[in-house]
């Protein structure tokens, strides 16, 4: 880690609230604001936040070292389909790739099943001759001309932005690099994408499908980023802008705008930072639980960093169904996301079970205990008649619960059900956390992972309601449960590292490769790594280099990331041979918990991580209370019995409180809910840790 | 055992659905074969001591998902259960107690607990190689269709039967990929009875009988309302198919009567001296298949929706063949059986129904020696268009009632001699009607070696698939090599540039236009 000396500020635009927070080294000081997200305008929100909060600490502009900003807006205009009008132009013959698509259904029984729209339209898809094959040899040369044509048929019907995509560009991207630069050429306003310049990865579906979300968002990341670096300049801000990539990474505004897709996962990533922040740098290993109105996500995150992937689905169709959304190959962090939510509506099932989601009632109407006509049960009614949540003070006070609301609705489905009103209540807790656990269990136990190693970390409204039970289920032994979200969430990005990911496809046998081969191809795109970061104001500090392969066995079809040690490259192909053939054989057992058999290695991609050094930051400190803390007591059910809680304020709890379950512990925008097998302390950082028997 | 609660039931059943869920994404992390990795032909499931279905992973195709029980079943009949031990794992790729191919491997693991057999993991999966003839239809009986495994132990107290081992090994092209999926199968069937045992630890239940019968018992019923929404009455469909020389007869009875339904397959055409026979353990499992989408989609699949389905398929047919007839092809056959139940109950359920597809799966294999001297031998599969609905247009080119994707064109240039040209769709393909049926693909394939060896699965050559209520029959598909068509029930020889057309079937349209 690094420290700077100069103030940084931190912008975090959620779908409700735009965060800010100030970070200022040098005098110790911390300060956030939130105001609401200006949806016309999200631009308008930040400078007016950030204006108020600069005012507040009297930190002037010229003075802040960096501006870091996280950003759901992307992937918003993808889920809502709200992006630029784009054209596709393909290789001669394919031009209905990305409609055809997979040719799977992702729902077996829905005989009314409708595959995810491509983004692209069939009149904005065009062809232009030009082949090369598999072995890099070029069948029909690029027709310039006929490039031209289409991207002017393309604009002519109203294209805002291009995608190409051509067969074999992840091994040989002359031909697409030709076309994008002669369209560039022509149109130097137009955004125009390369698949081969967003993902060089075998699979021309997963490659163009990831090249037009790009395209489709690229207008407005265009307009989006240059106005807010130009309006943060005409604050008199004079520090770079930093954006956060899906990966947990930070990039600069030049490499936003031109691959903004990299940025769709931005949000989640600057939650599971937060969450790490949050925990303190002593947690090596968390498990990030954030629950909201409609969704969970959990997110592995081991000495501060959250696990990645490098591909996920965008715009999910069918609810959380896997292959209803769009592959996008980037890398990001590795997130379960749930149907599971404060708002999420409880039934009664085609065969008399209890369901719980993934339909939600959002907020409007909301659950039934908000009283603006929602009848439906809801998780957050299970909650308020549980005890969990006090119906005077729920949002800081704002939104009074409606309790007989929430009885009657719940009331009603128990009776459908022929159990009782308290046990459809614990049942739907019971149930939707279960869907959590089912999830991360899944998730755990796939990376090999012992639950028993981690920590919770419960953010949002939800996290610390459900924490609990959630750990109780998965054997987590410990939950830490940081000071309400917000007063410090965009602090965790702004301890982020510059973060550049290069990959490109190898499509060889390990035996047919030499060690310049491999060693020319790491060296190429650790050289593109770093010359994204030279210059860019990115590059403080030592920089540290990652080297991985996609691998598997000869025959086999899936394959996996395979880490290479950070040794010196070998000269001797044997050598070469060897180092990469025991890493394959460590990630391999790792995860299929046994050896690979006797076969030849196929190596599919290259990959380079680069990134810089991760900023410091102080731990967070709480102001102690004097007075001792006089507790009320409620009635609350928990694990399906009902008990007595002592109930707590959180601001009237001084740094090492101690206590146990069963209790509450109430602040303006959540409860945290322990049971009997549950003791909390109140740590110096403002942290409730839960230690659970 | 006092009878479960509803809220009780519903999260034991959901650990045991999330515990075959998590064992299917073990298999397609860790399998060899394509087929389970990328095309996901493969299913796990869960049942009760006496081998009735209680769980299965949620994106599994349905023809393994309706047969795995039953081979389960069979295997208990085969071995007994009191002869089992903990930790044995048992094996068959028998096609009249599997999946209805020698290609599958079955996997069975007994769940003990306290002592005895509280039920089975089971796991069933395409291999890379089976030995014998690569998938021709030509076949005249099972004996050439490969390395044939009955009910046997493969490990008991984890060690694994050498013998059998050493032949299965020795009778397939690919020894170590073949073997490595059956070790797959036996991580997913071991971690499924992990999971299982937890638990039952976690909810303190002594075994799965409580939780299975309550579930059938609940599926049941609802079931049987659902049938008994649908009119009384026999409804009949028959049609006819490309078959060999001459076109096959399919035919259906469905009798709806007192909340039951009886389907019988009489009239269908005899079993057949090549391999397009469809055992009736895959019959049976398209039909409870197409009823459920029908009538009950959104309860996961388990036994007791399917007590009140009664089905009789003439012994010695088709869709019901004796052994050792041929089967390697048998889903060109099983897969009209949604089509047909379909065409039957279109008057009882006009809303529901779908026209027919331009399916079955179509597939081709080739195998040969590059130009570099490498051998190869590689599977593609093509997808036509699904049949157009009361409200809605079928869809493009997309698997069904199977769901199997087609290899990217850029792994298939790879990793076969093969110059693909274009894949397009075939945009005046879906059957005309008010509601069109979804378009096939037209694919070019050049051939950049000689003297390779193709092997062609087609159906809805010479019938396109019909619509319904008026609507009008998608085009059929055909093969060409070089523009002349090709006669795809016999092996063909492809040399150096020759091309290979490809256009599979539209899915039918509905009602007039």
């Amino acid at each position: 880690m690094i420290a700077s000396s100069a103030p940084s500020l931190g912008i975090d635009i959620g779908g409700t609230f735009t965060d800010l927070v100030l970070h200022d080294p040098a005098g110790g000081r911390s300060a956030n604001i939130k105001v609401l997200t200006t949806h016309a305008d999200p631009v308008l929100g930040i400078l007016d936040g950030t204006r108020r909060l600069l005012a507040e600490v009297g930190v002037s502009p010229r003075e802040l070292g960096r501006v870091v900003h996280a950003t759901t807006l992307f992937t918003n205009a993808l889920i809502e389909r709200k992006g630029a009008v784009t054209a596709l132009i393909t290789t001669e013959g394919f031009r209905d790739l990305l409609h055809i698509g997979r040719e799977r259904r992702y729902e077996l029984y829905d005989l009314a099943l409708r595959p995810p729209a491509p983004l692209v339209p069939a009149h904005l898809r065009f062809e232009v001759p030009e082949r090369v094959k598999a072995d890099g040899t070029v069948l029909v040369p690029l027709d310039l001309a006929a490039t031209e044509a289409a991207a002017d048929a393309a604009l002519a019907a109203g294209a805002q932005s291009i995608a190409i995509l051509f067969l074999h560009s992840d091994l040989h991207p002359a031909h697409e690099q030709a076309a994008a630069a002669h369209l560039a050429a022509r149109h130097p306003r137009l955004p125009v994408t390369a698949s081969s310049s967003i993902v060089r990865e075998v699979r021309e579906f997963d490659r163009g499908s990831t090249a037009t979300a790009n395209a489709y968002v690229a207008p407005l990341a265009e307009r989006y980023l240059s106005r807010l670096a130009a309006e943060l300049g005409g604050l008199g801000i004079a520090a770079p802008l930093l954006l956060m990539l899906s990966n947990g990474g930070l990039t600069h505004v030049a490499e936003a705008r031109r691959a903004p897709v990299q940025l769709l996962e931005s949000g989640p990533a600057a939650g599971a930072l937060a969450s790490a922040f949050l925990a303190g740098p002593e947690e090596e290993r968390l498990l990030a639980f954030d629950l909201g109105g409609t969704t969970a996500k959990l997110c592995v995150v081991e000495h501060g960093e959250p696990e990645i992937v490098f591909g996920f689905e965008a715009a999910r169709q069918a609810r959380f169904i896997e292959s209803s959304g769009l592959p996008i190959r980037i890398s990001t962090v590795d997130l379960i996301e749930i149907g599971a939510g404060g708002g999420s509506i409880a039934r009664r099932d085609a065969i008399g079970l209890l369901k719980v989601g993934p339909d939600s009632a959002g907020s409007e109407p909301g659950p039934a205990s908000y009283g603006r006509g929602g009848t439906q049960p809801t998780v957050t009614d299970a909650n308020l008649l549980l005890g969990y949540l006090d119906p005077g003070s729920f949002a800081g006070g704002r939104l009074p619960l409606d309790r007989q609301a929430a009885s009657a609705a719940i009331r009603a489905l128990a009776e459908t059900l022929g159990i009782g009103e308290d046990a459809a209540a614990w049942g739907i807790h019971d149930i939707a956390t279960e869907a959590m656990a089912g999830a991360a269990r899944t998730h755990l136990a796939e990376r090999g992972r012992d639950p028993q190693g981690f920590t919770l970390v419960c953010t949002g409204g939800g996290g610390p309601v459900h924490g609990y039970h959630l750990a109780r289920k998965l054997g987590i032994p410990r939950m830490i449960v940081p000071p309400e979200a917000g007063v410090a969430s965009a602090l965790g990005m702004l301890a982020a590292p510059p973060r550049v990911d290069r990959v490109t496809s190898l499509s060889r046998r390990l035996d047919g490769c030499s060690a310049d081969f491999l060693g020319d191809a790491f060296a190429a795109l650790e050289a593109e790594a770093r010359s994204l970061l030279v210059g860019s104001g990115l590059e403080e500090g030592a920089l540290s280099v990652a080297r991985l392969l996609d691998a598997r066995c000869v025959g086999q079809g899936a394959h996996m990331p395979v880490p290479l040690p950070p040794t010196p490259w070998p000269e001797q192909d044997e050598a070469v041979h060897a180092l990469i053939g025991d890493a394959f054989r460590t990630a391999y057992a790792a995860r299929y918990s046994r050896p690979p058999p006797q076969v030849p290695i196929d190596l599919v991609h290259a990959r380079v991580v680069l990134r810089g050094a991760a900023h410091g930051l102080p731990p967070q400190s709480v102001a102690s209370a004097v007075a001792p803390p006089v507790a009320r007591r409620r009635r609350i059910v928990v694990d399906g019995v009902a008990a007595e809680a002592a109930v707590h304020r959180r601001s009237a709890l001084p740094a090492g409180f101690t206590g146990h379950g069963p209790a509450l512990v109430e602040e303006a925008g959540s409860t945290l809910v322990i049971g009997p097998a549950g003791r909390f302390s109140v740590l110096a950082s403002g942290n409730i840790l839960v230690e659970l028997d | 055992m006092p009878r479960l609660d509803p809220v009780t039931l519903e999260l034991v059943w959901t650990r045991l659905v999330s515990a075959v869920d998590e064992a299917a994404k073990a298999i397609v992390r860790t399998s060899f074969s394509t087929l389970s990795n990328e095309a996901n032909d493969f299913a796990c499931v869960l049942t009760d001591a006496e081998g009735r279905s209680l769980a299965q992973n949620t994106g599994s195709i349905p023809s393994f998902i309706g047969t795995l029980p039953g081979t389960v079943r069979a295997l208990r009949d085969a071995i007994p259960p009191a002869s089992m031990q903990p930790g044995d794992v048992y094996i068959t790729n028998n096609p009249w107690i599997g999946t209805g191919h020698l290609n599958d491997i079955s996997i069975v693991r007994p769940i003990f607990r306290e002592g005895r057999v509280a039920g089975y993991a089971a796991t069933t999966s395409h291999v890379p190689d089976i030995g014998g003839r690569i998938r021709s239809t030509e076949a005249r009986e099972l004996f050439e269709e490969g390395f044939h495994i009955p009910p046997m132990r493969l490990m008991r107290d984890g060690v694994v039967d050498q013998t059998l081992l050493t032949l299965l090994r020795t009778n397939v092209r690919t020894p170590d990929q073949t073997e490595g999926d059956v070790w797959a199968q036996v991580g997913a069937v071991s971690l499924i009875d992990d999971r299982v045992r937890r638990t039952m630890d976690s909810y303190r239940l002594d075994g799965l009988e409580a939780v299975a019968d309550e579930i059938f018992d609940r599926s049941e019923a609802e079931m049987r309302r659902r049938i008994a929404g649908v009119p009384d009455g026999c409804w009949r469909y028959v049609m006819q198919t490309d078959g060999l020389d001459a076109p096959f007869t399919f035919a259906v009875e469905v009798r709806i009567a007192g909340g039951e339904a009886h389907v019988d397959f009489t009239g269908t055409s005899p079993q057949q001296p090549r391999a397009v026979n469809c055992v009736f353990a895959y019959t049976r499992a398209m039909t409870v298949f197409t009823l459920k989408a029908l009538l009950l989609p959104e309860v996961p699949n388990n036994e007791g929706i399917f007590r009140a389905i009664h089905i009789h398929a003439p012994e010695g047919s088709i869709l019901n063949p004796r052994w050792p007839a041929a089967v390697g092809g048998r889903a060109a056959t099983g897969h009209y059986v949604p089509v047909l139940i379909f065409g039957a109950l279109a008057e009882a359920l006009p809303d529901k129904v779908r026209a027919a597809p331009g399916s079955p799966l179509w597939i081709m294999n080739i195998a040969g020696t590059d130009p570099a001297g490498r051998s190869f031998a590689n599977v593609f599969f093509f997808n036509g268009g699904t049949g157009a609905g009361a409200a809605q247009d079928g869809v493009d080119c997309i698997s069904w009632p199977s769901n199997i994707s087609a290899t990217p064109i850029e792994v298939a240039e790879r990793t076969a001699p093969v110059l693909i040209h274009h894949k397009r769709l075939r945009p005046e393909s879906g059957g005309a009607g008010h509601q069109r049926g979804g378009a096939g693909q037209e694919t070019v394939i050049e051939c950049e070696s000689d003297d390779v060896a193709a092997v062609f699965v087609t159906e809805r050559i010479r019938f396109g698939a019909p619509g319904l209520f008026g609507g009008g029959a998608g085009a059929p598909g055909a093969v060409l090599l070089d523009g002349v068509p090709a006669d795809t029930r016999r092996q063909q020889t492809l040399a150096k540039g020759t091309r290979v057309t490809i256009a599979t079937p539209g899915g039918g349209g509905f009602g007039g236009s």
